[in-house]
């Protein structure tokens, strides 16, 4: 499974350096209406420019990078029914598919890999504030996007019909998980909502820890330890109660 | 299309929340900070209304040319030239682009709201600019749109290069283009002309440029739409079945 999804990132080749010259230009603009906005200001919510383009910078190369095709594959095949082969198969169907993003995100780096110093030029970065904490946060951040696509993709077995689902949450999680202002920046409610939402773990966290504006390491990744088996629990919950609802279309 | 009512308003739905969370943005950063070039947070609202609604206007009709490389490679595109019929008409009624009327409504609404807010003297002058300005955003835009798709006639496929043109209409040509560097605004005014959507005709109704600039929208609109469609006639001309 991991070997199938590393082969779906390399053959879709095409619609990938697409989306990374989108991803350098979306890059470009945050840059340009961050600088503008700033002004002659040298800070604003504690983050000086430098630090924000740095930020903005990773937070979306970071989510670009944990974009997941698992619930697209899953929905493609509960709608063809190809899902009973994988229902078959000895291996857990969860843990088929987690193997299958995983493949799946491998070769989605090694086709950025080449455009991560072109991203960096157009935005900019600095020196890691806690290169340790990066990693740890990033890591468990990306668990926690693969098990809230895993959960997005079981709704499926209900409806038959996630794409716009998808596309929705995708939107959603993006805005939230801060690519495009830090989630410091938000005002009131809405600020209070982004914090309450495991989105951030994508990319305000870790981006955050790396240019040192969040340094309360401890509290931060015992709440992504608690998201992360958090959802596990309710996955397995879920699901158990899912593949008794599988129903083959067609026949 | 009416028979899969629940997708339409998802897919309606989707478009929307597509351009809140584009919009919400904007609203965030200039909570914080009131002014990006100049620009305040209503004035920049109605120039990211105005190219929305451009944009709903140009590609609500325009959307099923998205799938011309799909009608060619299937054969399906033959079937039109049978018919006595224009066939870009004919492919233009198979159906209509549905999350582009969530692009309209959010742009309309912005448009209102903002029109209200930036202390703009609504008399017939401004009007007139504004709905001009519409439609030849539209034209603008439709203009490289269907030229583009046209090419795909020919079975050369332009799917990402159309993808990357629509992504530079709507992601520069919703602020102020000056932020970006004299360089891409130079290239986004005469090279892809991006400024003429919104950027002018907001700048005119909104006092920051002369009332003469109005004119350099639809005059470009309506040459390049005529460009556009002597593309399509040209490659149409020079098209060939993929056979079976």
């Amino acid at each position: 499974m991991t070997r199938i999804g590393l082969r779906l990132a390399l053959a879709y080749r095409s619609n990938i350096v697409f989306m990374m010259v989108t991803l350098v230009a979306q890059v470009f603009l945050l840059r340009m209406i961050w600088t503008a906005v700033y002004g002659a200001r040298t800070e604003a919510a504690g983050i000086t420019l430098p630090q924000l383009l740095a930020y903005l910078t990773l937070a979306n190369l970071q989510v670009f990078a944990m974009n997941t095709q698992v619930s697209r594959i899953i929905s493609h095949r509960i709608r063809t029914g190809t899902v009973f082969f994988d229902l078959a198969r000895p291996v857990g169907f969860m843990r088929q598919m987690t193997a299958f993003q995983a493949g799946n995100t491998l070769g989605g780096l090694l086709l950025l890999l080449p455009v991560v110093p072109v991203v960096l030029l157009v935005g900019s970065i600095t020196a890691p504030a806690h290169l340790p904490g990066y990693v740890v946060t990033l890591v468990l951040g990306y668990a926690i996007t693969v098990e809230l696509a895993l959960l997005i993709s079981l709704i499926g077995f209900w409806t038959l019909e996630t794409v716009w689902v998808a596309v929705l949450f995708r939107l959603v999680s993006q805005f939230f998980a801060g690519t495009m202002v830090p989630l410091a920046f938000f005002p009131g409610f809405l600020g209070a909502l982004a914090d309450v939402l495991p989105f951030k773990y994508m990319g305000y966290v870790p981006a955050g820890v790396y240019i040192g504006h969040i340094t309360e390491l401890v509290p931060t990744v015992l709440g992504e330890l608690a998201w992360a088996a958090g959802l596990a629990l309710l996955l397995q919950l879920i699901w158990s109660r899912a593949h008794r609802r599988v129903v083959i279309q067609g026949g | 299309m009416l028979q899969y009512r629940m997708n339409s308003v998802i897919g309606i739905l989707t478009g929307a929340v597509w351009q809140g969370t584009g919009f919400a943005f904007i609203w965030v950063v200039m909570h914080t900070f009131p002014s990006l070039a100049g620009w305040g947070l209503a004035e920049i609202a109605f120039l990211y209304g105005l190219r929305l609604t451009a944009h709903g206007v140009a590609m609500i009709p325009l959307m099923a040319l998205h799938n011309i490389e799909f009608l060619v490679r299937e054969g399906e595109f033959d079937r039109y030239l049978l018919r006595p019929l224009n066939p870009l008409v004919q492919v233009l009624g198979n159906r209509l682009g549905l999350a582009q009327v969530g692009d309209l409504l959010v742009g309309v609404a912005l448009l209102v709201v903002a029109g209200q807010s930036t202390g703009i003297e609504w008399g017939p002058w401004p009007l007139i600019v504004c709905v001009v300005a519409i439609v030849s955003g539209a034209l603008i835009e439709g203009a490289f749109f269907l030229a583009l798709c046209s090419l795909s006639l020919r079975l050369l496929d332009t799917y990402a290069l159309r993808s990357f043109v629509d992504e530079a209409f709507s992601t520069f040509g919703s602020y102020p283009l000056k932020i970006f560097g004299s360089v891409v605004e130079w290239l986004l005014t005469y090279v892809l002309p991006v400024a003429f959507v919104a950027y002018v005709p907001a700048s005119v109704v909104l006092g920051k440029l002369d009332g003469t600039w109005a004119l350099a929208g639809p005059v470009l609109g309506v040459i390049l739409m005529a460009l556009g469609y002597q593309v399509w006639r040209g490659q149409l001309k020079h098209y060939q079945s993929v056979g079976s």
